[in-house]
Formats: structure tokens, C-alpha cells, sequence
């Protein structure tokens, strides 16, 4: 049997504090080619923080992050973007004001032209680049919903929570990125909207050859369906690694959730 | 084919017919001279304004300039010469009208900044104000061709902003806020010390010149028939009015807009999808403020003489109230809220003095009750008219 | 040197800075609850000193003339209508945006401010010429060698010195204090404690607009005139003070407040030709600051929640 597969993302004893409060300790975690995995932990485990700290929202006060065996602890958020990670992020950030397409296309800024000579003068080639951007786009709508598809010139303002994390993850994905990092995608939504978001979430993972999820979820029956192995963190340290199953089996993780018996 | 022509025309007619009485209403509005007769126009005019957006007509002019973009533009701008030829020997309307023009320049500026970009800037009147400086001291000390003191004003006001803000732009919102105030207020002292620059008295201008084309003397066409000088700057107002309109326009409708209206959402969302945030907000308080100096060195020609008395902060606030109340990030709302704003207190001249406090009232109105102001802006279509299947 | 004239800018820097600070620990103390920029609070200081000076010729019309009486009396008319004017404000034009973007609060106060400033050009009689500002104040001095300390000035600094070590004890010390405190650090948690937060907000701009009042006497006192436009200026000089100081942090609003003071006295030290270029001067090493160090001096408050 060969060794562990090489993780494309990993971090090296990752510390993060904000005062005197401890996000993040020591913390080790690998994330392997191709896997969807699951980051679970009660409130304040440090999830979000992790997500933040590897986009470079926050810098690291310990240790260090690996991508495809690249440091990338000190890169900025646009730097991490670059590199080819995207996310979603805990509280819907959409700009509610903006059209789907908009939206959409904010997350594909790398693989504009953002030239100003090219967007004012060069209207034929802009034109050009628009209706290829807009067919790519709504081909990656209708993997998530075909009538959403028809509705990209509306304000995102007037959907349903469901559609807008439908349209955030395209925002995240549209870029083609490696690693997509999901935060909570489900939260506020009922139980068919979430079995419906995972359904889209499962066929974006077919379709694209080469993307590895890392999705962050309070919804067990989500970890279980969809992720190949999980991470369980608490108090900012990682108390548990491996499929669901062994680790919802694990003593110390249902301490973590439940509280000493 | 006829029917299909037949339905075009329908389309076009409202906004056609808007336009019209609009022009009407324009010319009757600066005819008059009696105090009741403009509290009687303004009553009406409201009146008819109230009923158009009942019975659809406000909705019927806004398809037929989605329907025909450029043709209602041409129209639009072809009312303004209407309209300033029914006043040709009136050297003080065709001012005013000028005036209206110029600070819709200057206000397609501030939507830039702050309509897209989310830049606030106070010193909008200091921005103009070094543009007309500019103006008069290329005019009396160089040749330069007064084309190019124009784009020299507009060139010098990019530039200052560009260094007044730069250090600042890692930062958020009320930074520019503080410093484009704190720079509004220096500026008029600013002047005032600097006897080079004219002191309190203020600089004499030269008047524009174009091509030989001298634009301080009146029109003679024929033996008495004369029109007056303004008309001229009228028309050089015209122009820069249609092309500040034309690129504002067209940069909303491309990435770069897409771009600031980003940055001015979520900063930090943004941020994560490889934005340099302060390339944008830079590139939107250049590209305002080189419209702002431009127009500020027409302004200058056309007066003939400029005052630091010009450049209140009080001015500056003018042209922020201009732009919330017209509908922040919509060139059309810019158009209405100026024309109103400028002519106003000008016709009804009890509210002169109280010009400022009016307009402060009204912009408080407007963001407690009707934050997108008088029309807001539509969302971003990148070319009129495109569907896409 | 001349220790005499140092002795005098000295001073100078000194009521100064007092000043910048009390109008900059207003600024915090609305941004640090309310993540909010009050605009009109420099315009806030200039309508309390109005109202002290009309407070005083009320007084002066009905025979009250000695300012044993009339000192409190004027300080205690201009901060109560500040603070009931502050509590206004946050009523009817702050909190109803609180959902609207950050900007528009901005905006809001800033007209407001303009609106208070013509209300004064505008209404108050011949308001649009500066008013003298009476001395209430003892004015004989006391000499120190070549420095002369003037009586009134150092009852002014020891006052101002009093209120600020005054609000720094309500909002460590007291319930009130922890309120706000807790309101300003995580406002739904706050709420779930059963802290009444409209009433919080209500009481900390009270707080801020009094202070701008008590500022507002100060500076009529000091110079002996006040004039409608004021507000602007010594409000904008007092924001940037915040600033530097890190914006939510009192002890920073202070410390940029006589920071702004000694920049403005070294540019009128070094520059002595022309006064406007001190203000160039201390507002370009402002510029500075902030670009250096943008959450100022001592730490802004973190707001954002990702």
C-alpha cells in the first residue's frame, strides 16, 4: 500500500488569536485532491476563523499553510484568489442590488479584461467577451437550476435564500478554483431546500474534473451524505479526523457537542 | 414590415412627447418673470408630473429611451438648443443654461465617484475650482490652444485628487469623507493667501477661443440680427455635456463599472475574488475629478473672472445634494436634480438666500424616505437593447 | 527663546487641544456605539455656544449679572439643549437608518449640520456676523517672570480636564458606563442582556452633543466671539483627531485631540507668514497618520463581523 495521498491544502499548526480569545490552536489539517470534506464543530470551534485565516482575511499568528506545496500563509485575499480558492461565506454575501450576472461575474475578475482602453474603445471585442462570459455563466447556473438560468438580468435582492446560495457558490466557482471552501451553506434554509442544494452541490462535483470541497456544516445528515471524511474541530484544535461514521462514533466528539455526561 | 415600423414609432412616441413638454415647460419657466407665475409653473409642473407617473407616462418615456437609446439622446440634446435659441439675445438665461450644463458635468463626476465607486468627495467646488485657476493662469501666461486648457484643467484636478487620496485609500469611507472636507475648507484660504494665484480679488480669464473661433463676442448673423456671446458656451457646454454623459455611460456598462459598483458593496467580499480595491477607487476619483476640472476651466472662460468666493464648501455641498437628490449612479436623475437645483432659487427669488438650507432639507428627506433618490438607477445593462438567449 | 512666548503657545496648544479632544470624544463615543460618523457634532458645539450666548443675554435682560450665577447658568442651559438635540438626532435621523448603508448616516448628519449652521446665519438676529462672547470668567492674570498665566484660561483647562476625567469614570466606573461599553463591543449580546440599546443610543448621544456644548462655551470664552461657521472646522479638525487616535477608543480621541493641537502650534511656530498654512500643515501630517497607520495610534474598534 503506497502512503497517504499528497494534500493539496494543508495547514502546519495554525494559531490564531484575537486578544486574550484562542480561535485557533496548533492546528493540523490536511485537505486531500479531489475529496469533499467536512469541517464540523460546536459554535466557536474555530471554522469560520479557519476559512478566514487560509483566505487571508486574517493573518496567521502560528504556523503555516500549504497549497499544492506552495506557502501561501502570508498571501493576501486576492493573492489566495489568484492562487485558486474561493468561497462562500457564512453570511450571505451577495450585493443584493446587482444583477445575478453581476454578481456572478464579480467572482470572475481574474479572467477579465479589466483594461480600460479595452472596456471603453474596444466595444466589439468587449462585446465579444460579455456574450462568451454570459454563455459560461448560464451554463453554470442551470447546473443548479435551469429557471434561474432565464433570470440573470434580475436583482439578486428579489430571490429566495435557497437561490442565492445557489448563485454565491456559482459566484465561487465560476473561476474555475481548485479548492471551494462552503460556509454553511444550508443555514437558514428548510430541510428539502438543503436536500435540493446538496443534490446541486454533488453534480457540480461531477461535472468539474478537478475540485476539492471543503464544506462547513451544522447539518449532520449533510456531512454524512456528501463528505468523504471530516475534521472535527473544538476550541480552535482539531479532536477528531476520518469518515463520518467514526467520527460521529468518537467519545470525545460527542463530549464536544453534548457536554460531560 | 409597416406594423413593425407602425410599433417602433409607438414606442418612441412617449418619450418624444415628454421631451417636448419638458422643452415647453423649460422655455415658460425661464420666460416668466412674476413671482406668482412661477409658484403657478411649479404648482403645474408638479401637477403634471404627479398624473405622468400615474397613467404611466413616466414608464412609457423610460422605454422609449431603452427602446432607441441614441436617437432620444440626439433629441434630448437638440431640445437644450431649442431651447436656448428661444432666448438668444438673453444673455442671463442662456448663462443659466450654461451653468445647468456645466454643473451636470461636474455632477457626472461625482456619480463616478460616489454613484459607483462609493467615493465620497466634498470638494467637489475645490476640484472645480482648481480646473478654473488652471484655466486662468494658462490663458494669460501661454498659447496653449484653449482646447487644451480645458483638458490641462481637468488634467491638474485628477492629478491633486489623485494625491490627496492615495494615502488614504486602504481605508474606509469616512477617510475621503474627512479629507476631501478638510480640503474643501482649506482651499478658499488657501487662494486667498496666494497673491499669485489673484488673492481675495480673484484672477482675470481670457475668454475661449477656439479655432478662431472667438466665443466672447456675440453672434452677428446679418446686419441687426445678433445673438448673444453665451450661446456659444452654450454649445462648447453642449459638447462636454454629451461626451462626459456618453463616457459615463459607457463606463457603467462594462467591467470597470461592474468593478466599482463592487468595491463600493462589499469591500471585504470583493477583496476575496483578487480585487485591488484602491486601483478602483482611485481610478473613480481621477476619472470624476478630471470631469470636474474640465468643466470648472470652461466655467472660468465663460465668466471671465474668478473669486475664491466661488468655492465655498457650501458649493461643494450643492453638487453632493444634486447627486442624492437626482438618484444616486443615474445620469438622468443628474440631469433633472441640476436643472432643478440651478434654476430654481434663480426664478423663485425668495428661496435664494435659503438655498442651502432648503437643499440640506431636502437631502435629509430624500435618504430617510426615498434613499435612491428622484429616479433611481436601473441595473446595468451592458448594451442597450442586447438579449442574450 | 523667549520663555514667555513659549509659555503662550504653550497655552494656546493646551485650550486647543482641550477643545479638539472634547469634540473628538464625541465622534467616538457615536462611532464606538453606533458605528456611526456624526458629521453635525462640530455644528453641535457652535448652536451650544449660541445658546449660551442667548442664555446669557436672556440672564443679562433680567438683571442677573453676576457670573457666579450666570457661568452655570449659560453652561448648564447650552449642555442641556445639546444633549436633548443630540438625543433628537439619534432619534429621528440616526437610528431610522441604521439598516442603510454606513454612508447615508454620513451624509444625514453632515446636512443636518449644514441646516444647523443657516438656521443660525439665517435666524438668529444678524447671525451671520460674529457675536462677542462675554468674559465670564475672572480675566486678571498672574505673572510668572515673562509668562503671563491669565486666571480664566487655567479655570478653563482645570474644567476641561474635570470633564474629561469625568467621562472616563462614567464609563468605567458606572452602570451606565458598562452599557455603553457593552452596546459599543457586540450589540446583539448586549440586547440578550437586557440592555435597553435605543435608550443606550439615546444617552450616548446626549452624552456627546453635551460635551460639543461644554466645548462650545469653552471656545466663546477663550476667544471672546463666536460665529456660525465654527463648527465647521473645529468638527473636521475634531474627526480627524478621532481618527488618528483610533476611531471607538477615548483614550485616542484625547490623545489626537492635543496631537492635532501641537501639529497645528509647530506649523504656526514654523510657518509664520501665513496662518491658513498651519492648518495645510497639520492636516497633510494628519493625511500621514492615517496612511501609516490607519487604524490609528491606539486601536480602532472592529466592527465588521466576516
Amino acid at each position: 500500500m503506497t502512503g497517504a495521498p499528497e494534500a493539496l491544502l494543508a495547514a502546519r499548526g495554525l494559531g490564531k488569536h484575537f486578544g486574550g480569545l484562542v480561535a485557533l490552536e496548533d492546528l493540523h489539517l490536511e485537505v486531500r485532491e479531489n475529496e469533499i470534506l467536512g469541517l464540523i464543530g460546536p459554535n466557536g470551534s474555530g471554522k469560520t476563523t479557519f476559512f478566514n485565516v487560509i483566505t487571508g482575511i486574517y493573518a496567521a499568528d502560528a504556523g503555516t499553510v500549504l497549497f499544492g506545496g506552495r506557502e501561501i500563509t502570508n498571501l493576501s485575499a486576492q493573492g489566495v484568489y489568484r492562487a485558486g480558492i474561493a468561497r462562500t461565506f457564512q453570511r450571505s454575501r451577495l450585493s443584493l442590488s446587482l444583477s445575478i450576472f453581476d454578481n456572478i461575474m464579480v467572482g470572475n475578475h481574474k479572467r477579465l479584461n479589466q483594461g480600460l482602453w479595452f472596456n471603453l474603445v474596444q466595444r466589439g471585442a468587449f462585446r465579444r467577451e460579455l456574450e462568451e462570459n454570459y454563455a459560461m455563466a448560464r451554463e453554470l447556473v442551470t447546473v443548479f437550476d435551469a429557471p434561474l438560468a432565464d433570470r440573470m438580468f434580475e436583482a439578486v435582492g428579489g430571490f429566495a435564500m435557497i437561490d442565492r446560495r445557489r448563485i454565491e457558490i456559482c459566484r465561487a466557482l465560476v473561476s474555475r478554483p481548485k479548492v471551494l471552501l462552503l460556509d454553511e451553506p444550508s443555514a437558514g434554509m428548510t430541510h428539502d431546500e438543503t436536500k435540493q442544494l446538496m443534490d446541486d452541490i454533488m453534480q457540480v462535483k461531477e461535472s468539474f474534473e478537478d475540485l476539492t470541497i471543503v464544506i462547513i456544516e451544522h447539518e449532520m445528515g449533510v456531512i454524512e451524505r456528501i463528505t468523504n471524511r471530516c475534521v472535527v474541530l473544538n476550541f480552535g484544535r482539531k479532536i477528531c479526523e476520518g469518515t463520518y461514521q467514526e467520527v460521529a462514533a468518537d467519545p470525545m466528539v460527542q463530549e464536544a457537542y453534548l457536554g460531560l455526561e | 414590415m409597416a406594423e413593425g415600423a407602425g410599433k417602433q414609432r409607438n414606442a418612441l412616441l412617449p418619450g418624444i412627447v415628454g421631451i417636448a413638454v419638458v422643452t415647453v415647460y423649460l422655455i415658460l419657466f425661464l420666460s416668466v418673470e412674476s413671482q406668482l407665475g412661477v409658484a403657478l409653473l411649479l404648482a403645474g409642473g408638479a401637477a403634471v408630473v404627479l398624473l405622468a407617473a400615474k397613467f404611466g407616462g413616466i414608464a412609457g418615456m423610460r422605454q422609449s429611451f431603452a427602446a432607441q437609446e441614441r436617437g432620444m439622446n440626439g433629441v434630448a440634446l437638440l431640445s437644450v438648443v431649442v431651447i436656448a435659441g428661444f432666448f438668444y439675445e438673453d444673455h442671463f438665461t442662456l448663462l443659466m443654461i450654461t451653468v445647468v450644463l456645466i454643473f451636470m458635468v461636474a455632477s457626472l463626476g461625482l456619480t463616478v465617484q460616489f454613484g459607483f465607486a462609493g467615493v465620497l468627495n466634498f470638494a467637489g467646488a475645490a476640484f472645480m475650482g482648481i480646473g478654473c485657476y488652471t484655466a486662468a493662469v494658462l490663458t494669460k501666461n501661454t498659447a496653449l490652444p484653449h482646447v487644451f486648457v480645458i483638458l490641462a484643467g481637468g488634467l491638474m484636478a485628477a492629478l491633486i485628487g489623485a494625491l490627496l487620496l492615495y494615502p488614504v485609500l486602504r481605508t474606509r469611507g469616512h477617510y475621503s469623507a474627512v479629507i476631501t472636507i478638510a480640503f474643501a475648507l482649506l482651499f478658499k484660504t488657501f487662494l486667498e493667501v496666494n497673491d499669485a494665484l489673484g488673492g481675495p480679488q480673484g484672477l482675470r480669464v481670457d475668454g475661449m477661443n477656439v479655432f478662431g473661433w472667438e466665443l466672447n463676442d456675440n453672434i452677428a448673423l446679418g446686419d441687426d440680427f445678433e445673438i448673444s456671446f453665451y450661446f456659444s458656451y452654450v454649445i462648447a457646454g453642449l459638447v462636454l455635456l454629451a461626451l462626459a454623459f456618453a463616457f459615463v455611460r459607457r463606463l457603467e456598462r462594462s467591467w470597470i463599472g461592474l468593478n466599482m459598483d463592487a468595491v463600493r458593496l462589499d469591500e471585504t467580499a470583493t477583496a476575496c475574488f483578487g480585487y485591488n480595491i484602491s486601483r478602483w477607487k482611485i481610478t473613480a476619483f481621477t476619472i470624476g475629478n478630471f470631469l470636474v476640472g474640465m468643466v470648472g476651466a470652461l466655467y472660468a472662460m465663460m465668466l471671465g473672472f474668478i473669486a475664491p468666493t466661488n468655492f465655498t464648501f457650501g458649493d461643494s455641498l450643492i453638487l453632493v445634494s444634486i447627486v442624492l437628490l437626482g438618484g444616486i449612479g443615474n445620469p438622468w436623475g443628474i440631469a433633472v436634480a441640476t436643472t432643478i437645483v440651478v434654476i430654481l432659487p434663480e426664478k423663485l427669488q425668495i428661496i435664494q438666500e435659503y438655498r442651502f438650507l432648503l437643499y440640506a432639507v431636502m437631502v435629509i428627506l430624500v435618504l430617510l424616505y426615498r434613499p435612491l433618490g428622484l429616479l433611481p438607477r436601473p441595473l446595468r445593462s451592458y448594451f442597450p437593447g442586447w438579449v442574450p438567449k | 527663546m523667549d520663555v514667555g512666548l513659549v509659555g503662550q503657545y504653550v497655552m494656546n496648544g493646551l485650550m486647543l487641544g482641550m477643545m479638539y479632544a472634547l469634540v473628538a470624544v464625541g465622534f467616538t463615543l457615536f462611532f464606538g456605539v453606533l458605528d456611526v460618523i456624526n458629521f453635525s457634532h462640530g455644528d453641535s458645539l457652535m448652536v451650544g455656544a449660541f445658546t449660551g450666548l442667548a442664555t446669557y443675554l436672556g440672564l443679562d435682560a433680567m438683571g442677573v449679572v453676576w457670573p457666579v450665577v450666570q457661568v452655570p447658568v449659560v453652561l448648564a442651559a447650552a449642555v442641556a439643549m445639546m444633549a436633548l438635540l443630540g438625543a433628537l438626532i439619534a432619534r429621528y435621523l440616526v437610528l431610522p437608518l441604521k439598516s442603510a448603508p454606513p454612508l447615508n448616516t454620513l451624509l444625514i448628519t453632515l446636512m443636518l449640520g449644514t441646516v444647523l449652521r443657516e438656521g443660525i446665519r439665517l435666524f438668529y438676529p444678524e447671525g451671520s456676523n460674529p457675536k462677542p462672547f462675554p468674559s465670564l470668567l475672572p480675566t486678571h492674570s498672574a505673572e510668572f517672570g515673562n509668562f503671563t498665566l491669565r486666571v480664566d484660561n487655567a479655570m478653563m483647562l482645570l474644567a476641561g480636564l474635570v470633564v474629561i476625567v469625568g467621562v472616563h469614570l462614567m464609563i468605567n466606573r458606572t452602570k451606565l458606563g458598562l452599557a455603553i461599553r457593552a452596546v459599543a463591543q457586540d450589540e446583539e449580546t448586549a440586547k440578550t442582556m437586557g440592555i435597553n440599546f435605543t435608550r443606550v443610543v439615546l444617552v450616548t448621544f446626549a452624552l456627546g452633543s453635551g460635551l460639543a456644548a461644554f466645548a462650545g462655551i469653552l471656545n466663546g470664552l477663550y476667544y471672546n466671539e463666536i460665529n456660525f461657521g465654527i463648527g465647521l472646522l473645529l468638527g473636521v479638525i475634531g474627526f480627524s483627531s478621532a481618527i488618528i487616535g483610533g476611531l471607538g477608543n477615548i483614550y485616542g480621541a484625547i490623545i489626537g485631540g492635543f496631537l492635532f493641537a501641537t501639529l497645528q502650534t509647530i506649523g504656526a511656530v514654523a510657518l509664520p507668514f501665513a496662518s491658513a498654512y498651519k492648518d495645510v500643515f497639520a492636516f497633510g501630517v494628519v493625511i500621514l497618520i492615517m496612511a501609516v497607520r490607519p487604524t490609528g495610534l491606539l486601536s480602532e474598534k472592529v466592527s465588521e463581523r466576516v
